[in-house]
């Protein structure tokens, strides 16, 4: 089967889809859009026999992606079960990262440190990015992991994260939905979020402090 | 602590990547008023406090009398 081709500024956001996590996803979906990139995400990927085929292809069509492990523990409803999605989404990236070394980069995320040692202590020697399970710990890690020429500073991206934060029951509203995670709504994230970085310019110009410039 | 990547790729037109979210004009149209709203009551804000921050969480710009 021969892979898509890759967009050279996707980055696989291999996260959990979940209520604690929705303001740290906003944050990923912001933060990523203020830096120049398309995040991705694997809703909206039917399930069936086909899925993990078109989560490969999606991880393939990525030229980076992210692994936060943060969440990665027991569900609260018994029977007590690990989440296995994240690690299984990292396995099939590791190796195709091995496989294309040129085409895809990855990197792994954590809330705390040393927890990805006791949890896979096969990764030992990477190191994660610790976001300490805050909406500034990820702008900062992202701002850390990819330097870009005329990056925005974390101050001037939580300005942004606030303004499509703040909006967001009135775009559930308006899509009908309830889950944030919802391929649609995931969507019209990043159009809200895109929307910040174009009249802000911040990634070209730095981040207009004068609101009335828009 | 983890290795930075240096990116040097071109940020792609705005314009092709919200074409590539594929959004209808619609509802396109919807979600660009709703941020219009919010920008309007950020620069409402600012108007009736003028030291305020010029969007939320930036610092408040300092008054250069007071030093």
């Amino acid at each position: 089967m021969t892979p898509p081709p890759v967009n050279p500024n996707a980055v696989f956001l291999n996260i959990p889809y979940d209520e604690e996590f929705q303001k740290l996803y906003i944050a990923y979906i912001v933060g990523l859009s203020q830096l120049g990139f398309d995040p991705c995400i694997t809703s909206g990927i039917p399930g069936g026999d086909r899925r993990l085929d078109r989560v490969l292809a999606l991880i393939q069509s990525c030229r980076y992606s992210i692994h936060d492990l943060s969440r990665v523990e027991l569900s609260a409803v018994p029977p007590a079960t690990p989440r296995f999605n994240m690690p299984l989404e990292l396995g099939i990236t590791i190796t195709w990262a091995k496989l294309h070394p040129k085409r895809h980069t990855w990197f792994l995320w954590e809330s705390t440190p040393r927890r990805l040692q006791k949890s896979m202590s096969d990764l030992d020697g990477t190191d994660p990015y610790i976001h300490s399970g805050t909406v500034e710990g990820i702008l900062s890690e992202l701002r850390n992991a990819f330097v870009r020429d005329g990056a925005p500073s974390v101050l001037k991206m939580m300005a942004a994260y606030r303004l499509v934060e703040g909006n967001i029951e009135r775009i559930l509203t308006g899509a009908g939905a309830r889950n944030l995670y919802a391929a649609s709504v995931f969507r019209e994230l990043c159009l809200v979020a895109l929307d910040v970085v174009r009249r802000t310019k911040s990634v070209a110009v730095e981040f207009t402090t004068d609101a009335s410039e828009k | 602590m983890p290795r930075p990547i240096h990116i040097t790729t071109p940020v792609e037109p705005l314009e092709t990547r919200i074409k590539r979210l594929r959004i209808t004009k619609s509802r396109q149209k919807e979600l660009l008023a709703i941020m219009d709203e919010a920008w309007a009551r950020l620069a409402a804000e600012r108007k009736t406090r003028p030291n305020a921050s010029a969007l939320p969480g930036e610092k408040p710009k300092r008054d250069s009398a007071a030093r």
